[in-house]
C-alpha cells in the first residue's frame, strides 16, 4: 500500500500521476486557413491512402483527422512514425494496433472527429473516450423547426421539451446541436451505440455544465461530459467513461478493460485538459522530425507562400 | 413478392424476401458516417438483402443523396457511393433517409437506417420495405 508520507513513493506518485496525465490530449485544427498549394496537398495526401471523396473540403478533413492521429501516437506514446499502425474496427471506429504491452498508459484509446472548419482528436489513458464536433449550420432547404422535427425520435422528452421551448430559431438550433454533439461523443465513445436506443439517453446538465446521462432511467455514474463552444458556432464535446461499455468489436482492441474502483476513479476524474490548437504544418513536422524525413519526399515543391510545404521543405533540407 | 424484370439484375430466381433482419436487432441509432475515418455503422454485410434494387430505385436514390448533400448535378454518385465519401454526416444520413421514406412512401425504423452506409444499400432497402408492403 502507498504511504503518502513516503517522500519516495510520493515522488513516484505524482511522475505516474503527470503520466496518466499526458494521456489526456485535445488538439484541434482550424481548417478554414488550410488552403495548401496542389503540391502541398499532395505531399499531405500521401497519408491518405484512399482518396475516395468527392468534395475537397471532405478530403482535407479526413487528411487532417488521419495526421492528427499519426502525430498524436508518435507525440504521446513516443512509437516511431513508420511503426505505428492504426486500423479501424467494422464500424468504423480507428484504433492503435499494439503489440508492445510495455505502453506507459493501462488503456489508451482516442477518437477523432471533423465537422464545418474543424478537426479535432482527444486521448485517454484509463477511460474511453468519445469526440464530437458539430457545426451549428443553418438548414438550407427548410425552416430550422423543419429540420429539428427529422430528428426528434433521436431525443427524450426533457430533451426535445428544451429544444421546442427555445426563445428563437437560432436558439433552437443552438441547443438541438448541442444535444446532438453530446449523444454522437456518447456513442462514438463506445464504437457504436449497441443495445441503446438514443431516445432513452437522456442527458442533463446546468446551462450545459455538470453533464450527465440517465440510460433507461439510471444514471451513469461511470460517466463524464464536457460540451465546449468553438468560435463560429461549432460545439465539441468530449464523452469519457467505462471500457467495459465498448462494443464488442472495438473491446478486443483495448488493452484494459477491467479496472478496480480505485483505479477507475482515478481515470475518471483526471483533469480534462484544455484544447490545443495545432497547424497542420506542426503535425506534418512532427510525424517527420528533423532527422527521419523520408528520403523520397519531392524537392519539386514549388516555393509557395503556403507555410506548411515551406516548412517541409526546410526539415527535409535539415535531414 | 417484388416484381422484378429480367432486364434489371442477375440474381437466382428464388430471390427469397427475407425480413428485414436490421429491424430485429434494436442496434442503435447514430450513424457517423461522414465523419473522416470514424464512420460509425454497423457492418452492412451482415444483413446484406437478398434482392439487389432496380436501376431507376438507384437513380433516384442519388438523386435524394445530391440533393441532400448539395452535390453539383454532375458528381459522381452512383450505386458504389459510399454516403461518408460524398461528405454525409450523422445528420445527413437521417435526413437523406426521410427523404427516401417520403418519395418512396416507406417507414424506416431508426436502427435500420443506421445499417445504410451507401446509395445501393439504400436502394435495396427501399425494395425490400416496398415490397413488404404490396
Amino acid at each position: 500500500m502507498r504511504h503518502p508520507k513516503d517522500k519516495g513513493l510520493l515522488k513516484t506518485n505524482s511522475r505516474l500521476e503527470m503520466e496518466l496525465e499526458n494521456g489526456v490530449q485535445r488538439w484541434i485544427v482550424d481548417i478554414s486557413n488550410w488552403n495548401p498549394s496542389p503540391h502541398c496537398f499532395s505531399f499531405a495526401m500521401s497519408f491518405l491512402p484512399n482518396h475516395e471523396f468527392v468534395e475537397l473540403e471532405d478530403q482535407k478533413r479526413a487528411l487532417v483527422s488521419r495526421l492528427l492521429q499519426y502525430a498524436l501516437v508518435h507525440q504521446v506514446l513516443g512509437i516511431p512514425f513508420d511503426e505505428i499502425i492504426i486500423r479501424r474496427t467494422p464500424e468504423g471506429k480507428p484504433y492503435l494496433v499494439c503489440d508492445n504491452m510495455k505502453l506507459a498508459f493501462p488503456n489508451f484509446n482516442f477518437n477523432a472527429s471533423h465537422h464545418g472548419d474543424y478537426v479535432a482528436i482527444a486521448s485517454e489513458p484509463i477511460c474511453l473516450v468519445g469526440l464530437d464536433i458539430v457545426s451549428h449550420s443553418v438548414p438550407k432547404n427548410e425552416t430550422a423547426y423543419e429540420f429539428v422535427q427529422n430528428f426528434s425520435s433521436y431525443f427524450s422528452s426533457s430533451e426535445w421539451n428544451h429544444i421546442m421551448h427555445a426563445g428563437s430559431s437560432d436558439e433552437m438550433l443552438h441547443i438541438f446541436y448541442r444535444y446532438w454533439c453530446l449523444k454522437e461523443a456518447f456513442v462514438k465513445a463506445m464504437g457504436t451505440g449497441v443495445g441503446y436506443k438514443l431516445d432513452d439517453v437522456e442527458f442533463h446538465h446546468m446551462n450545459w455544465n455538470n453533464i450527465f446521462v440517465e440510460v433507461a432511467g439510471k444514471e451513469l455514474k461511470d460517466w463524464k461530459f464536457w460540451l465546449l463552444d468553438l468560435g463560429r458556432n461549432h460545439s465539441v464535446c468530449i464523452a469519457r467513461g467505462q471500457p467495459r461499455a465498448a462494443t464488442t468489436s472495438y473491446r478486443t482492441t483495448l488493452k484494459q478493460i477491467k479496472f478496480d474502483d480505485e483505479e477507475y476513479y482515478h481515470g475518471l476524474h483526471l483533469p480534462n485538459a484544455s484544447f490545443t490548437f495545432r497547424t497542420v504544418e506542426d503535425l506534418i513536422q512532427v510525424i517527420y522530425g528533423a532527422d527521419q524525413v523520408p528520403s523520397d519526399i519531392s524537392t519539386k515543391f514549388d516555393v509557395s507562400e503556403d507555410e506548411g510545404c515551406e516548412r517541409a521543405r526546410f526539415v527535409q533540407q535539415l535531414g | 413478392m417484388a416484381s422484378i424484370t429480367a432486364s434489371s439484375v442477375s440474381f437466382s430466381a428464388s430471390c427469397p424476401l427475407k425480413q428485414n433482419q436490421v429491424s430485429n436487432l434494436k442496434k442503435v441509432s447514430l450513424s457517423f458516417s461522414g465523419k473522416s475515418f470514424p464512420s460509425l455503422r454497423l457492418q452492412p454485410s451482415r444483413f446484406r438483402i437478398a434482392c439487389a434494387a432496380k436501376p431507376e430505385t438507384v437513380e433516384k436514390v442519388c438523386e435524394i443523396v445530391r440533393k441532400q448533400l448539395a452535390l453539383p448535378a454532375d458528381s459522381a454518385v452512383t450505386g458504389e457511393s459510399k454516403f461518408a465519401s460524398l461528405g454525409a454526416d450523422s445528420l445527413d444520413t437521417v435526413e437523406i433517409v426521410m427523404g427516401l421514406e417520403e418519395e418512396f412512401g416507406i417507414s424506416v425504423e431508426e436502427e435500420s437506417a443506421q445499417t445504410i452506409t451507401t446509395v445501393q444499400e439504400a436502394a435495396d432497402m427501399i425494395e425490400n420495405l416496398k415490397a413488404k408492403k404490396a
